[in-house]
């Protein structure tokens, strides 16, 4: 099922430093027929966004190293769409980041219904 | 008519407590005071009145004894004039001479009469009265008489024709059946007023002739205001006894004696009066101090009691900040692990290759339920502990419920109907989804048995509604009362937060919650949404 969708479905970016959450988002979201690549730190993030132009970028907020908001700062433009995920409680520097870049905000745990009605909703907005 | 009466007893005693301005110990001292001053006006004036009768017999036993010494005097008269008359029988006109030399009074008379068998007859005479040879009237003999068996002085009134004498005789004075007399005529009735230097001028005497008061043996008196009232004296002339009656107009003690019981009353009263003042003003002074001491303790316990109760409640933000900071780490630690065995769970699901009817299905969405209760938990506890404000965002109110109602699969048994027609309303999405999931896992766990879960959404004027119904056990009334409260629950898992962190979220979104329930009817919660997100003011 991956590989039927492989070449020609919207281009998402997970980042998360948390293994296991981010095989399990690639997983399931090659599953529903998205191109997924992932990355464990802002830093590598930053070069992965430099690399390639992505629709949609699903990324933790809080990353060693370079964090998600900074990341979101530097990003070139075109910009991809952004799906923030937080396992905190709504702060200050989130919400400044939602109001400037970011098309919407996960709060950890979600439900994968949404966060997949999410990603469809930002891919097809994209295109 | 009883009825009628009791009333107006009470308004009169009612009146009569609201007016008595002094408090009971003071009434009592004034009562008793007053009383004092009443016995001791009363004793003083018994004690006045006893002088004054004491004074008045020690005047009239002074009146009595000039009195019987005047006639001691007219006895010894009487025994020399009987002596000359023995000696010289035969010259009566040295009787005379004698006779005159002792006369006081033109009014006396002088005689001496002589027994000869049955009759007297007068064998002397001088001054004014019966005349030699003359026989006696009825009176004088009877006065004779006595004379003669006495052997000593009578006296006695003697009445002749208008005149009235009063008479001394000494029986045997001029030898043996003789009788020495001297009269004097007197007017009884006519009052001899005391000349003002007498001693005696200030009282009223009347002297009887008699150990009685008998008016017809009346001798001499002060005044006509017969009989008097006062003192009887009786006392001795001669053979005889004579009684002397004194009274006395005017106070024999004096005005101040007279005045002494109303002095003395008086002076009782003004004592009593002062004296329940100064008790007065002291009871009141103390009542007040007392007041005060009682109001300041109860202030300052007020204060002590504010003070631990602000030190308990500090003490208790100290101890659940410290909570709230543990199930804070402890949370965000369990969110990551739980999202990814739910992620784990879905793609197990997806992956599946077993028929529909496998039980693997059944075995994975209970694995997911439990997982989402887990999750919920952990939620209602963050949010507990550290509740933030609505971010408020527009949100189709019927997708949400089904997303929720996705996350948390129903139980075998467990019937889902969700029915209402989309409405979009400014909310805290993930607020009000947990809101939502933990009502939804409450009705769940109510119905062991089975039954049916209704999520019905309506929309009222400026607001939205959301209705969870159950036809679970339901709660009895105590039991609804307390299902805000934070840690209360009846329930065999769970922390006891859910529907406390719901009704905190609705609050804090301008909402309400409500609850409807009976014992095995089932219960409904119902929460009302205002639609427009102007109408909240969200806590930051």
């Amino acid at each position: 099922m991956n590989g039927a969708s492989e070449l020609n479905g919207p281009a998402v970016l997970v980042v998360d430093d948390e293994a296991g959450m981010r095989d399990t988002l690639v997983a399931i979201l090659e599953h529903h027929g998205y191109r997924v690549w992932s990355a464990p730190d802002g830093e590598t993030a930053f070069s992965a966004v430099q690399e390639r132009a992505f629709d949609v970028l699903v990324m933790d907020i809080q990353l060693p190293g370079r964090d998600g908001v900074s990341v979101l700062e530097e990003m070139g433009r075109p910009p991809p769409r952004v799906i923030l995920m937080t396992a905190y409680a709504a702060e200050d520097r989130l919400r400044a980041a939602a109001d400037a870049y970011v098309f919407a905000v996960l709060s950890k745990p979600f439900e994968l219904r949404r966060m997949l009605s999410l990603v469809a909703q930002a891919s097809r907005d994209k295109k | 008519m009883t009825g009628s009466n009791t009333p107006r007893a009470n308004s009169m005693t009612g009146k009569w407590v609201k007016r008595w301005p002094l408090r009971p110990l003071s009434t009592v001292i004034l009562l008793v005071l007053a009383a004092v001053a009443a016995a001791s006006s009363l004793i003083t004036q018994n004690v006045i009145a006893d002088q004054e009768r004491l004074i008045l017999r020690e005047q009239t036993a002074e009146v009595a004894a000039v009195v019987g010494s005047a006639f001691a005097g007219a006895q010894s008269s009487l025994q020399l004039l009987g002596e000359i008359a023995r000696s010289d029988q035969d010259r009566p006109q040295l009787f005379a001479n004698a006779a005159r030399a002792v006369t006081t009074a033109s009014t006396q008379g002088w005689l001496v009469t002589t027994q000869s068998g049955t009759s007297l007859r007068v064998t002397a005479a001088a001054g004014n009265g019966p005349v030699v040879g003359q026989a006696l009237s009825s009176d004088q003999g009877t006065l004779a008489r006595r004379a003669l068996s006495a052997k000593g002085l009578v006296s006695g009134l003697v009445r002749d024709g208008r005149t009235l004498r009063l008479a001394f005789a000494l029986g045997e004075a001029a030898g043996p059946g003789t009788v020495v007399w001297q009269e004097s005529a007197i007017s009884p009735t006519t009052p001899t007023p005391t000349g003002p230097t007498s001693p005696w001028h200030s009282l009223n005497i009347a002297i009887y002739l008699s150990d009685h008061p008998d008016p017809s043996a009346l001798v001499v008196t002060t005044t006509k205001d017969l009989p008097l009232a006062g003192v009887q004296y009786p006392f001795r002339v001669g053979a005889d006894t004579w009684l002397i009656v004194a009274s006395s107009p005017k106070s024999l003690v004096g005005s101040l004696g007279q005045d002494m019981p109303w002095i003395v009353l008086g002076f009782g009263a003004v004592t009593a009066v002062l004296m329940t003042a100064v008790l007065e003003t002291l009871g009141r002074r103390r009542d007040y101090a007392s007041a005060l001491v009682e109001e300041r303790t109860a202030s300052l316990q007020s204060a002590i009691a504010e003070r631990e109760a602000a030190q308990a409640n500090l003490s208790r933000q100290e101890n659940m900040a410290a909570i709230g900071q543990l199930a804070a780490t402890v949370g965000h630690e369990l969110r990551n692990p739980l999202a990814v065995v739910m992620n784990v769970l879905y793609l197990m699901k997806v992956g599946s290759e077993a028929a529909a009817n496998d039980p693997i299905h059944r075995h994975l969405a209970t694995a997911e339920r439990e997982i989402s209760a887990a999750t919920l938990i952990v939620s209602d506890l963050l949010d507990y502990a550290a509740g933030r404000g609505p971010i408020l965002a527009p949100v189709e109110i019927c997708d949400l419920v089904a997303e929720a109602l996705s996350v948390a699969p129903p139980p075998d048994g467990v019937q889902v109907v969700q029915r209402g027609e989309p409405q979009v309303v400014d909310v805290d999405r993930d607020q009000i989804r947990q809101a939502l999931l933990n009502l939804i896992t409450n009705g769940y766990d109510s119905m062991p048995g089975g039954g049916v879960l209704t999520v019905s959404t309506t929309s009222v004027p400026g607001s939205a509604q959301i209705t969870v119904t159950d036809t679970g056990m339901g709660m009895d009334e105590e039991t609804r009362d307390s299902i805000f409260t934070p840690f209360f629950t009846k329930k065999t898992r769970g922390i006891g937060l859910g529907l406390a962190v719901t009704k905190r979220v609705v609050e804090a979104h301008g909402g309400t919650i409500a609850v409807q329930s009976m014992p095995a009817a089932g219960s409904s919660f119902t929460l009302t949404l205002p639609v427009l997100a102007s109408m909240v003011s969200a806590p930051q």
